[in-house]
């Protein structure tokens, strides 16, 4: 045992070989707990719909590998809590990475080949690496603490807006204390393993090989030092250091064995979520299959096996909670309480030996664990907690798969019922004649082309809104009068135009959808044109992303980036430059599904305007509340509307003048919202196209009209 | 144990509608068609009785039409009916309520049901006659603008209530089988979601003639009928007016011309 020889790792010097044994024996008993918890994990996600994962797997592991590293996705409008996660995930890396490769010399290397490098400088090095990757574990993990004990994040309060006070399930308790006790945990093995060191080396003072290279470990030996002075010898730092083996160890299996059983498993659950990311999660939908008997999610294990991944890599960030509008105006929806509540009811079912009958599987409803219709039919699927989730977790394709059973049962606000059938009679929302669908043209000094009936360069799909609702037909007017003037060669469908059908299929009615792109495609199929331009940002997105799904696929682009070339190539020109002081609010169908930020805010620019940005933002922009087919569901009354929560951000911005939109439906949204929180004549709503037309007065002459 | 539901496809006015050359409807390209409002009630409540029921119950959906009613016979069947009779003949064109009467009560006779739902008018005629009709063929008790129902399927009676004036509830009790027509609001309908209506496209839908039903062309159509439209058309404009400019310029039109109705001095 002894190896005095050279500078190396004391490792169980001094060890009875019945203790070794039993360290052995305890190590292959942690490794069994873990080994087995890790089995029972897997079964639970076998239980799940079989899912086949787009591209390669080794393409997936390395932008997984990337992120993790970067630890991009874990430091976004949190740097705080980023900068110390970084350094607790490094740290405990560079840790784990010292004992394996302990464990990879003395348990394998040598014993099989005699093999010995943890020694001389390699040794010293390593030790100074790992006696720094301990500070930094340490330091990350007591910011940690300080963060969850003192400063009362509001998206670390686990109270759910879904559950009342009294409810078992209300504000679970139980995660808090595992949040501390994974604190701790860690913290008391990082302090343990310094005093390990500490009285390793007082006890080993004499020997030149430890004591002479101590401040290669400098945070053990300043202990040691303290140590010493507090009175410490050789004999009493042997004792101190058998006891304190005995205690990190212990700690540290007990941990590795805990592994699959508490939060640590995020380790592989966060890694594994993130290799089975879809970057169109929320943007495409998926299409229910042939085969499936009945549509959308009503058992838990009609979740994929990797939704069923998604909900055991939930870290209970609290993202999504703070970034959910639905949240912030008190309705009973955090996406992160439904992860949660899925997760709990997973847990309880799938983790058993024996799968339980069907009807103790079905996740619908208000015991714990279920998830309530109200819950559901409050999402906007706006896509914010999906894109600001740490770890991956795709919680809109969750809700509309479970809306899916809903409107399957027809379990849904009557005024939605109504809408919905209104929308396969007509093909539009608002319930109007499909013959009075491009009514708005007629207005205009000049004839717009029938695309079903000679070729266009440009088929303009103006989407339902901007057809019918008298206000947004305005905006349309302009829009054909601006085309016209830049000369640009384009039509619409008319009457053969249908609802594209991307709020429907957020609502979860997927026939409906396949009915509308059906209608869509054929009329699309039998126009001539080049592209299509669309102001509608909800049509944007599903022709876009969604019906290439059905065979149609068609260049596409929202109007503000066709816009911006029609100035960049001179066809539209500035003539009044407008010089007001403007906010930009991006729709999430434009901003956060499509990454369309730049387009709009060049050409608020180009027009003049000075924009001030709100607080929340491009990716962090702040839902109207009209998205997932939530414009036809009425808001409660009496509670604030996230339209109206929006447009008092924006009244925060001093001297504003113009809130500007580049969506039919937030033109609707925040004129309402403006008129309901008193707003009105301190700035005013208007869309991107009608400030166009302010700052081009002049191209409207006579002549444009003749 | 059977219940049978007549309903009927109705026709729903498009934008800038034009008359038939004959004058006696709306040319066919301007119409929308839908399940009459009623009828989604009636069929919701038959289904309900049959969900609630101990026994099997079977309803059947059956309306008079060409094959363009079959989209509301799916929609039923969508909705939970279990079968679908469709009876048409080139014949029945141009039949008034009472002569289709006479084509549900040959079905109704054929099925031999427990009861006969319908609703209690359509939404494009109005006549509000055709249940009644059929009771009145058959031989049956009837009652119309039934607002709550109690039926249990296999009892000799039910008991239902309808809304009179003054807020005032008729409790009534009706031997079985009988015919009653559905008020609206008497239930929720489901929703029929276009998954399950295309489902339901695989479902077979029943056609029957005049000759399977034991009629002829006589008993129907105009020959079977006591009246006849004779015309249909858009009176002469009244006098409505638009009060055009802002609020307060269309406000003071709008005294105007209320103090050139009182003749009272300007």
């Amino acid at each position: 045992m002894s190896r005095t020889d050279a500078v190396t790792r004391i490792l169980f010097e001094a060890f009875p070989t019945a203790e070794v044994r039993l360290f052995y024996a305890l190590g292959y008993a942690a490794i069994g707990v873990f080994g087995y918890g890790v089995y029972v994990q897997i079964r639970k996600y076998r239980r799940g719909a079989a899912l086949q994962l787009e591209g390669s797997p080794w393409s997936r592991f390395t932008e997984m590998v990337a992120i993790v590293l970067r630890h991009s996705t874990v430091a976004r409008r949190d740097p705080g809590a980023g900068a110390a996660h970084r350094l607790i995930f490094y740290g405990f890396v560079l840790l784990f990475l010292g004992t394996a490769t302990i464990t990879l010399e003395y348990d394998i290397l040598e014993p099989l080949f005699g093999i010995r490098f943890w020694q001389g400088a390699f040794y010293l090095v390593f030790s100074l690496i790992l006696d720094i990757a301990g500070v930094a574990l340490i330091g990350g993990l007591a910011f940690m603490m300080v963060r969850r004990g003192w400063m009362r994040l509001p998206k670390l309060d686990y109270a759910r807006p879904d559950r009342v006070p009294g409810d078992p399930d209300f504000d679970r308790p139980h995660y808090r204390r595992e949040d501390w006790a994974f604190l701790w945990t860690l913290l008391i093995i990082g302090g343990t393993g310094y005093l390990l060191e500490a009285s390793r080396l007082v006890w080993l003072q004499a020997r030149p090989d430890v004591w002479d290279s101590r401040w290669w470990s400098p945070v053990g030996a300043l202990i040691a030092e303290g140590l010493r002075a507090a009175g410490l010898n050789a004999d009493g730092g042997g004792l101190l250091r058998h006891g304190l083996w005995w205690f990190h160890g212990l700690l540290a299996l007990a941990f590795i064995a805990l592994i699959p059983y508490t939060k640590v498993k995020h380790i592989f659950t966060a890694a594994g979520s993130l290799m089975a990311r879809d970057p169109l999660a929320a943007q495409r939908l998926p299409r229910i299959p042939e085969a499936q008997e009945a549509p959308g999610v009503a058992k838990i294990t009609d979740f994929t096996w990797k939704q069923l991944l998604n909900l055991d890599a939930c870290t209970k960030c609290g993202r999504c909670h703070e970034a959910c509008p639905a949240r912030a105006v008190g309705a009973p929806l955090s996406p992160r309480d439904v992860i949660l509540s899925l997760r709990e009811f997973a847990n309880a079912t799938l983790e058993s030996g024996v799968l339980p009958a069907a009807a103790e599987l079905d996740v619908h409803g208000k015991a714990p664990g279920q998830v309530a219709m109200e819950t559901l039919w409050s999402c906007r699927t706006c896509m914010a907690c999906v894109e600001i989730c740490p770890v991956a977790v795709e919680h809109v394709p969750i809700i509309v798969q479970l809306r899916r059973k809903l409107v399957e049962d027809g379990a849904m606000d009557p005024l939605l019922t109504k809408t919905l059938q209104t929308i396969h009679k007509t093909g539009n929302s608002f319930g109007e004649s499909k013959r009075k669908r491009g009514s708005w043209s007629k207005s205009l000094p000049f004839k717009v082309k029938d695309a079903r009936k000679e070729p266009v360069e440009v088929l303009w799909f103006v989407g339902d809104y901007a057809s019918f609702d008298p206000r947004n037909q305005k905006v349309s007017q302009i829009f054909a009068e601006l085309l016209h003037e830049a000369q640009v060669d384009f039509g619409i469908l008319f009457d053969g135009e249908s609802n594209a059908g991307n709020d429907v299929r957020r609502v979860g009615e997927e026939g409906l959808y396949e009915v509308l792109v059906n209608a869509n495609v054929a009329a699309l199929q039998g126009a001539s044109f080049k592209t299509i331009v669309t102001t509608d940002p909800h049509s944007y997105n599903t022709i876009r992303n969604e019906y290439p799904d059905f065979g149609a696929k068609y260049p596409i682009e929202h109007y503000t980036s066709f816009v911006k070339r029609l100035f960049d190539s001179g066809k539209l020109k500035v003539n009044q430059p407008l010089k007001y002081r403007t906010t930009f609010h991006d729709p999430c169908h434009l901003g956060r599904f499509n990454k369309g930020y730049e387009a709009p805010r060049e050409v608020l620019k180009l027009l003049g305007c000075e924009i001030v940005e709100m607080g929340r933002s491009r990716a962090n922009s702040f839902c109207c509340g009209a998205g997932g087919g939530r414009i036809w569901i009425p808001d409660p009354v009496g509670a604030e509307k996230p339209a109206q929560n929006r447009i008092k951000e924006a009244a925060a911005i001093p001297g504003l003048e113009v809130y500007v939109v580049s969506c039919p439906k937030d033109l609707t949204m925040f004129e309402d919202a403006l008129k309901t929180t008193g707003n009105e004549g301190k700035f005013v709503v208007k869309e991107l196209i009608e400030l166009m037309r302010e700052a081009i007065p002049a191209a409207r002459t006579e002549e444009a009209y003749a | 144990m059977k219940i049978l539901v007549a309903v009927k496809q109705v026709a729903a006015l498009d934008e800038d509608f034009e008359i038939r050359a004959d004058g006696r409807d709306v040319e066919a390209d301007f119409l929308i068609r839908d399940l009459n409002e009623w009828d989604d009630f009636s069929l919701e409540e038959a289904v309900k009785i049959k969900e609630a029921a101990a026994e099997p119950i079977e309803v059947i959906a059956v309306c008079v039409g060409p094959e363009e009613v079959d989209e509301s016979l799916r929609k039923c069947l969508a909705k939970g009916a279990d079968r679908a009779i469709r009876v048409w003949d080139a014949a029945i064109e141009g039949s008034d309520p009472i002569a289709i009467a006479r084509v549900l009560a040959a079905v109704a006779k054929s099925e031999a049901p427990a009861m006969l739902f319908a609703g209690v008018q359509s939404s494009d005629h109005s006549f509000a006659s055709t249940g009644i009709a059929t009771a009145a063929i058959l031989g049956w008790p009837h009652a119309a603008v039934v607002s709550s129902l109690d039926y249990t399927p296999g009892a000799k009676s039910a008991v239902f209530r309808r809304e009179l004036e003054g807020g005032l509830l008729h409790e009534v009790e009706i031997q079985c089988p009988a015919v009653l027509t559905i008020q609206l609001g008497i239930n929720t309908p489901r929703y029929a979601s276009l998954r399950s209506i295309k489902q339901a496209a695989a479902k077979p839908i029943e056609v029957r003639s005049l000759a399977d039903l034991g009629l002829s062309a006589g008993d129907v159509g105009e020959a079977g009928s006591l009246s006849r439209v004779r015309r249909m058309y858009l009176p002469d404009k009244g006098r409505a007016q638009l009060i055009e400019g802002d609020a307060a310029q269309q406000a003071k039109r709008l005294a105007d011309i209320i103090r050139e109705f009182k003749g009272a001095a300007a």
